[in-house]
């Protein structure tokens, strides 16, 4: 076994209030993927940014091949090799994918003037080499975000990274994309360069990594061999539990339909038509799940049944009530509830305590408020009840939402939402940035709820999401319902569905 | 693949059908048929304002029905425009209008925008960097007191520049501390810069000239007579003998336009005011270019001020001298959406128009004020009317903390 390029040993670092990470020791061999794996707060993002020299910790060492090195800056970082490719790229939109790539270590013409030529082949030729297909004179903001990633990782490369670390890269890629990054991957590995693969997304890990190390709560709970490692054996060493990763549900039993979309249109900010004449129902009882790629028309058109964007045609109705042209409230007074796609945007007040948070719907009515007087101290009883039953930790109903860790963050939204008896339920993307522990809540409570006889309407970009939950899947592509298929649908089929492929049995 | 990419491959026959060739078109002969009416040219029927007027509307229509509809009823108004100006001109006489359109107006086109191209260029570094700099205004009034404090005491016009960017400079480092290091609103931080040079220049201006006048005879910024331009008939007395500033200017403008877009340093600058993490994370000193900019923008918005004072002014100061020229300043850089050249443009029309308004007071003194508003009246059309909405760097005026 070669020696480890890069070892740590007994990292510790507290912020207030928070041991992010203790005593924890990690080595990466050279030519090797080592996943990082741990739910969301683990301390994954924190050891990482410690290595690439953003955080100093308050004890331990770093060993770059044998040698112990200070990394006080990113710059230290990266004149010892090391590359970070961020969850959230740090590419800046209006310049090229060159000057993108070359920036504070430009190529220069007497001594004085940025060689954008010489940076434009030095990116083509990298771009070349390792298999990484970038345009060098395109715009950032003009390429794709699977284009993005390769940018980032091409500067690091560039910067002569032989250590990478990629924090979370999947999460923002759709299946297609992330299958591509896991050839990159392969072949940086071949190439001999060592990566560090950030995640908490379990079959990804055992794809594409050669030894798999677990945080929990900041502390490594054990390092092992990918090879003859299972899903349910990582997650229960990341979790602490077991957990169940396949949703266990008892077949559907639908009744009457109590969502109808009929021949909807909708037009995106833009003004361009998003979604072209989507007809479906949701019956009582069942989970129809709209699965597709990103920005195929799935947020207009759960913005149009939510009320929030007036379709320009067509009709959406609730349990047989016409309430196509009805405001936000009319629609939750009809019988919708709607776990927003973005819950900091729309799915809570982040200043507001999480009492307030649980009270913007029930707020005008009995027992919440009297005679136009909000009951504080009923508000305060009903916000307890509901953060015991729908376990939401890490803060009381006095606490703002905005400190609550994502997972638990929904959790309120969907306490909130459920509370109110729905007939439908749309959840759009419910479990998006979630850990495992998280997911698995929030699919058992949509299983409920369907199984409490509510219309549920799932709209995920996870495909594996969608055959676990759906009862029905409905895949969108480019504003149209490309194919209906039944919960038994292989990744393959939806996947060619939802890349404009052969649509599936005829749509009910 | 990108915008341009697209243009360069089928190129001649696809830029005549673009929509925005039409408009841009339609705008070009509304001015065209305004300037019919003036020197040299000066038609004195209203036959061919009409006319090239008229087809700069139809122009404009047409651009419109294409879909560039901003830009379309753009050139329609720069077109009626032009056919009303054009006739005004043939209503006037011939004497007023060779007292107002001569060649000396173009040297004054340049005298009033040069204030305005130092204020813009300094404008332009400490944005691009990620800094609002609304103290323009307080750094340019800085300069133009010192200046000729400078020039005074130290009997050169040299030193005056040396003394005002000197002050203009440590104006901007106290401002970039608050702004960069204390992370104080930048809009709030740049109006106490103007009340305090505004105080600072009143106070020092009385005690140290009692508050009236500046003694005569101080060194005062030499003009560039230039050798056998200087003689001829129309260039003579247009560029032939313009002040030294003016010309430092243009070098700034062409200077900054090539450190900002083709140096290294360039580069890091701009990456400060789109995205300060990204800058970061590969190792530049987000801090240190901010200040570095923030500084050098109050060194060039204080040497526009000398050239008010010292060259322009003539070696006087009065209060308050710069009379909200480095708002204007501030404007013509939004105008040029960032850009040098840009920026150096909008000063230009900034400047022609005052200097039209100052001449148009041979038909009318007492609405001579009311010529004065022809600079914002025009920008007002042209930012509505053409420009469209500029985009400034993305991060600017966003304090940036490292984590």
């Amino acid at each position: 076994m070669a020696a480890p390029v890069l070892e740590l040993h007994g990292i510790t670092k507290r912020f207030p209030g928070v041991l992010a990470n203790d005593d924890v020791s990690f080595d990466l061999r050279p030519g090797e993927v080592h996943a990082l794996l741990g739910e969301n707060g683990a301390g994954k993002s924190t050891l990482m940014n410690i290595l690439y020299g953003l955080y100093r910790p308050d004890a331990g060492e770093i060993r770059l091949r044998g040698a112990p090195i200070e990394l006080g800056s990113t710059r230290a970082a990266i004149e010892h090799g090391i590359g970070m490719v961020h969850q959230h790229f740090m590419l800046i939109p209006v310049m090229t994918v060159a000057e993108n790539v070359v920036l504070a270590s430009e190529p220069r013409q007497a001594g004085v003037f940025l060689d954008y030529d010489a940076a434009v082949r030095r990116v083509r030729e990298l771009s070349e080499r390792y298999g990484l297909l970038v345009d060098p004179t395109a715009l950032v903001r003009n390429i794709s975000v699977g284009q993005q990633q390769r940018v980032e990782i091409v500067k690091a490369l560039y910067r002569g990274a032989d250590v990478l670390i990629l924090d979370e890269p999947t999460a923002v890629l759709t299946p297609q994309e992330a299958r591509e990054l896991f050839e990159v991957v392969r072949s940086l590995k071949s190439r001999g360069t060592s990566i560090v693969f950030i995640s908490h997304k379990l079959n990804e890990v055992l794809e594409v990594a050669d030894r798999i190390t677990v945080l929990r709560r900041g502390r490594v709970v054990g390092t092992i061999p990918a090879a003859g490692a299972t899903e349910e054996g990582l997650a229960r060493l990341m979790v602490g539990r077991d957990v169940l990763l396949r949703v266990d549900k008892l077949p559907a039993r639908p009744q009457a339909p109590l969502l109808r979309v009929e021949g909807l249109r909708v037009e995106d900010d833009r003004g361009l038509e998003a979604v072209r004449g989507v007809s479906f129902e949701v019956r009582a009882g069942e989970i129809v799940a709209i699965a597709g790629v990103d920005a195929n028309g799935q947020s207009e058109l759960v913005e149009a049944i939510a009320g929030l964007r007036t379709p320009t045609a067509g009709r959406v109705e609730i349990d047989g009530v016409d309430t196509t042209r009805d405001s936000p409230r009319r629609k939750l007074d009809a019988g919708l509830g709607h776990i927003p796609e973005d819950r900091h945007l729309r799915g809570l007040v982040l200043p507001f305590s999480l009492a307030e948070n649980l009270s913007l719907q029930e707020y005008r009515h009995r027992p919440v408020s009297r005679f136009g007087f909000l009951s504080l101290r009923r508000i305060a009883a009903r916000a307890e009840r509901l953060l015991r039953e729908f376990d939401v930790r890490g803060g009381g109903a006095d606490t703002p939402a905005g400190a609550l860790s994502g997972g638990n963050q929904q959790k309120v939204v969907i306490a909130r939402e459920v509370d109110a008896r729905p007939k439908v339920l749309v959840a759009a993307q419910p479990t998006r940035g979630l850990d495992v522990g998280a997911i698995e809540f929030v699919h058992r409570r949509l299983v409920e709820q369907r199984d409490a006889g509510r219309a549920v309407l799932l709209v995920s970009l996870e495909l594996e999401e969608v055959r676990s939950l759906a009862d029905r899947i409905l895949v969108i592509y480019e504003g149209r319902i490309a194919g209906e298929f039944g919960p038994d649908a292989t990744e393959t089929e939806l996947g060619l569905a939802m890349t404009g492929g052969t649509s599936g049995a005829e749509a009910a | 693949m990108t915008e341009w990419a697209q243009r360069l491959e089928n190129p001649l026959s696809a830029r005549l059908r673009d929509p925005a060739t039409s408009g841009y078109a339609g705008i070009v002969l509304g001015v065209l048929a305004a300037f019919l009416g003036i020197p040299p040219v000066q038609a004195r029927s209203v036959t061919w304002q009409v006319v090239v007027g008229v087809v700069a509307v139809v122009f404009g229509i047409w651009t419109v029905t294409r879909g560039r509809r901003r830009l379309g009823y753009g050139a329609a108004a720069a077109g009626l425009l032009g056919i009303g100006l054009g006739i005004l001109a043939t209503r006037s006489s011939v004497d007023n209008l060779n007292s107002v359109f001569n060649a000396a107006l173009i040297a004054q086109t340049f005298a009033f925008a040069t204030p305005l191209v130092f204020g813009a260029i300094a404008g332009i570094f400490s944005e691009r960097s990620g800094v609002v700099n609304i103290g323009l205004e307080g750094m340019m009034l800085m300069g133009a007191f010192w200046g000729v404090y400078g020039a005074d005491k130290g009997g050169n016009w040299s030193v005056g520049i040396l003394v005002g960017a000197a002050v203009g400079g440590v104006m901007a480092l106290v401002y970039a501390y608050f702004a960069i290091h204390l992370r104080s609103d930048q809009i709030v931080g740049g109006t106490a810069v103007n009340f305090l040079a505004l105080g600072v220049t009143g106070y020092f201006f009385f005690q140290l000239y009692h508050g009236n006048y500046v003694p005569n005879g101080v060194s005062t910024i030499p003009n560039v007579r230039i050798p056998g331009v200087a003689d001829s008939h129309f260039l003579g007395p247009a560029i032939g003998n313009l002040n030294l500033m003016i010309w430092a200017g243009f070098v700034a403008v062409v200077a900054t336009w090539f450190l900002l877009f083709k140096t290294p340093i360039g580069l890091r600058i701009r990456a400060c005011g789109e995205h300060p993490r990204a800058a970061d994370t590969v190792g530049i000193n987000v801090y240190a270019v901010r200040y570095g900019c923030v500084v050098l923008s109050g060194v060039l918005a204080a040497i526009g001020g000398v050239y008010l004072s010292d060259g322009f002014g003539g070696g006087t100061f009065t209060d308050n001298m710069t009379e909200g020229r480095g708002f204007i300043a501030l404007a013509a850089m939004i105008f040029g959406n960032w850009r040098p050249a840009g920026a150096f443009g909008a000063a230009l029309l900034f400047g022609f128009s005052s200097a039209v308004a100052l001449r148009l007071q041979v038909y009318s003194p007492s609405a001579s004020t009311l010529f004065n508003v022809l600079p914002y009246v025009l920008t007002l059309i042209a930012v509505a009317g053409v420009i469209g909405r500029t985009v400034a760097p993305a991060a600017d005026g966003k304090p940036y903390r490292k984590q």
